[in-house]
């Protein structure tokens, strides 16, 4: 239950940091001033935002039920974005390191919601 | 007329935050608070804290045993027993009694006479505590965020209610006027002046946004039947219990028969409960015990559903059968239960209720930043008269002066009654009320001193009041009390929560210290910027920070 818990909130904090990073201003933080995101790019991070927040929301579902499982998320939520504010003013690049972790943070959430 | 509904929702917004956002940081700050309000009661009451260390080892069975032969022993003729069985958030066996009213007496004086009728057992032992210190605890600070303090809890709850519909308004009128709602969503951009206090209201307001507006909402609906009776007036009249009676059930009371016969054995009935819900209920109550009318009743403990309406089970008390079960409810009601628990969060485990407190936090700094943006904005107009030497307006010197009281000056109060828990005589009379009164000297001496000089000095010193006085609490510990963190950190499970209140409170101490600092930090930068200007002894603050 911890795990899929854990494995929520690195997918929601992947999620907003995949949507973050191709964000006009903080694009522009992390490459350069003038630069934009390919739209192709842009369009790609979204999807992959909005697939993480819904594994991330299955996964408080698998672990807290329908009951306190959306209630968990709210938190998780607010958690993960304040989480990605903070670094991307203080060190951009790591958010977009960070990102990754959503791979293996989703691939830990399916096993266990498929085992469950 | 362009951007017309976006403007007027500014002013709304403006004036509806800020008519109430001193009270409603109190509420705020009460509120998040009382999450650990059992935490913090037993915080309180650091008598209890020797027998917690001890592991239970104890089943439910033996704990309900042990205390109603306690109660049989002290209590016989009382129309109601409660025990509460040891559990995660609750180390030890609690027993109340209610005794039948005597004729004459006042409502507060049951109360006072209600507070008396209890007792702890040590689960280890079955022994009974040492006695604790007469204090309210968290219940204090539960009560303060909907009762105030000083009225009847009538007007309190009128005063908080209309504040809390302020909120509702604020924060729906916040949401239409915030023009770049999703291109600043993670935008924080600190050292930028009043750029950098308006994204730290958007962070803290829009990214827990779900968790402000269902707070607002559900405190509203925990006192909806106050707020908004008509409907109940319309079918019921001046007979409001009746409602309460029908729609809840709660309220249903049996008759005692007045014939004397002996208490069944609880045992079978707590297996049975534990065979139906798979787990052993928290809370056990017993009404008109030794009487032939004798009901057991049953609780399961929270944690599986938001309802704050828990399963019970009903049983005969001389018999032994099940009576009744509660049945599944209408679906308004379980809609309000569900609205209810929302709220008040008994659900909750250790993760999520760390996440309420938190968002809680959040929400106090919303409210604060909030605040502190109207001065800084209304400042600027008074850019140029205060460069020549002249003074703000009235208004600005006003809300400055609240906000130092307010902001700087509540964590000083919260801080003061925990001193005054450890620090007044134990055996002093009215205890509980001497520490209550600290809570609001300390307050209103902060209050006062703001109005007289609401100056960056005066931020600075309160901040850093508030800052020795929190982050002091777990020093005073070690000379008042046996539980402190020395001890606390390395004892058994049940003193976790006296550890992890200490550590609480010694980080807000060190965040307000740091933003103490911080201010003097600024003021130094800025008068090595301003070196060449001339010298000007006005009451600026914030305006740059």
């Amino acid at each position: 239950m911890s795990l899929l818990i854990g494995s929520s909130v690195a997918l929601a904090f992947s999620a907003f940091a995949a949507k973050g990073i191709v964000m006009d201003r903080h694009y522009a933080d992390l490459h350069g001033r003038g630069t934009a995101p390919a739209p192709a790019l842009r369009q790609r991070m979204r999807t992959l935002a909005w697939l993480g927040l819904a594994l991330s929301f299955a996964a408080c579902i698998g672990a807290s039920g329908w009951h306190i499982g959306p209630v968990l998320w709210c938190g998780v939520l607010s958690i993960a974005a304040w989480t990605v504010a903070v670094m991307l003013q203080y060190a951009p690049r790591k958010v977009a390191q960070g990102a990754w972790i959503g791979i293996p943070a989703a691939l830990v959430a399916s096993v266990l919601l498929l085992l469950h | 007329m362009k951007d017309g509904l976006r403007q007027s929702m500014a002013w709304v917004h403006t004036w509806s935050g800020l008519l109430v956002c001193w009270l409603l940081l109190l509420v705020f700050m009460g509120g998040t608070a009382s999450y650990y309000r059992h935490e913090i009661t037993f915080w309180m009451k650091p008598e209890l804290h020797k027998a917690a260390g001890a592991q239970s080892i104890i089943t439910p069975a033996q704990s309900t045993a042990l205390a109603l032969r306690e109660l049989q022993e002290r209590a016989p003729k009382a129309t109601r027993w409660t025990i509460d069985l040891p559990e995660e958030r609750n180390p030890l066996i609690l027993a109340t009694w209610q005794n039948p009213p005597k004729k004459g007496m006042t409502r507060e004086e049951r109360r006072d006479a209600f507070r008396k009728q209890n007792f702890s057992l040590d689960p280890a032992t079955g022994l009974q505590t040492a006695a604790p210190r007469d204090s309210r605890g968290g219940e204090f600070l539960y009560r303060l965020h909907f009762d105030l303090y000083y009225m009847s809890a009538i007007w309190g709850r009128w005063i908080v209610g209309v504040a809390a519909m302020f909120m509702l308004v604020a924060i729906v009128s916040g949401v239409i006027t915030h023009k770049r709602i999703f291109k600043d969503f993670f935008t924080f951009r600190p050292r930028k002046g009043q750029r950098s206090w308006l994204d730290a209201h958007n962070v803290t307001a829009v990214l827990a946004l779900p968790f402000h507006l269902m707070i607002t909402y559900t405190g509203l609906v925990t006192l909806m039947f106050m707020y908004m009776p008509a409907a109940t007036k319309v079918l019921y009249g001046t007979e409001q219990n009746v409602m309460f009676g029908e729609v809840f059930g709660n309220a249903e009371r049996t008759k005692p028969a007045k014939v004397p016969a002996p208490l069944a054995d609880l045992a079978p009935m707590l297996a049975q409960a534990e065979r139906a819900w798979g787990v052993a209920p928290a809370r056990v109550a017993v009404s008109h015990p030794n009487d032939a009318a004798a009901r057991v009743e049953l609780y399961r403990p929270s944690g599986k559903q938001l309802s704050n309406i828990e399963p019970s089970m009903t049983f005969d008390g001389v018999s032994g059968a099940l009576l009744s079960q509660t049945e599944p409810v209408s679906t308004t009601l379980a809609a309000r239960a569900a609205i209810y628990g929302l709220h008040v969060a008994h659900f909750a485990d250790p993760l999520l209720r760390a996440l309420f407190f938190v968002c809680g936090l959040a929400g106090c700094a919303m409210v604060a930043t909030g605040a502190l943006l109207w001065g800084v904005k209304e400042r600027q107009a008074y850019a140029k008269v205060v460069a020549k030497g002249g003074r703000v307006g009235f208004g600005v010197r006003l809300v400055d002066a609240l906000n130092i009281g307010a902001i700087a000056g509540l964590p000083i109060a919260f801080a003061a009654y925990f001193w005054a828990n450890r620090l007044l005589p134990v055996e002093m009379a009215q205890r509980s009320n001497a520490e209550a009164n600290w809570f609001f000297i300390a307050w209103g001496a902060a209050a006062i001193l703001a109005q007289i000089r609401p100056t960056r000095a005066m931020w600075r010193f309160q901040l850093m009041v508030g800052a020795v006085l929190m982050a002091g609490i777990p020093v005073l510990n070690v000379f008042t009390t046996q539980s402190h963190l020395g001890v606390t950190l390395f004892g058994g499970a049940g003193l976790g929560k006296v550890a992890a209140f200490d550590l609480v409170v010694l980080l807000l101490g060190a965040l307000l210290g740091w933003a103490a600092w911080w201010l003097g930090h600024k003021a130094k930068q800025k008068a090595v910027a301003k070196q060449p200007a001339s010298k000007t002894g006005t009451t600026s603050n914030m305006e740059a920070a």
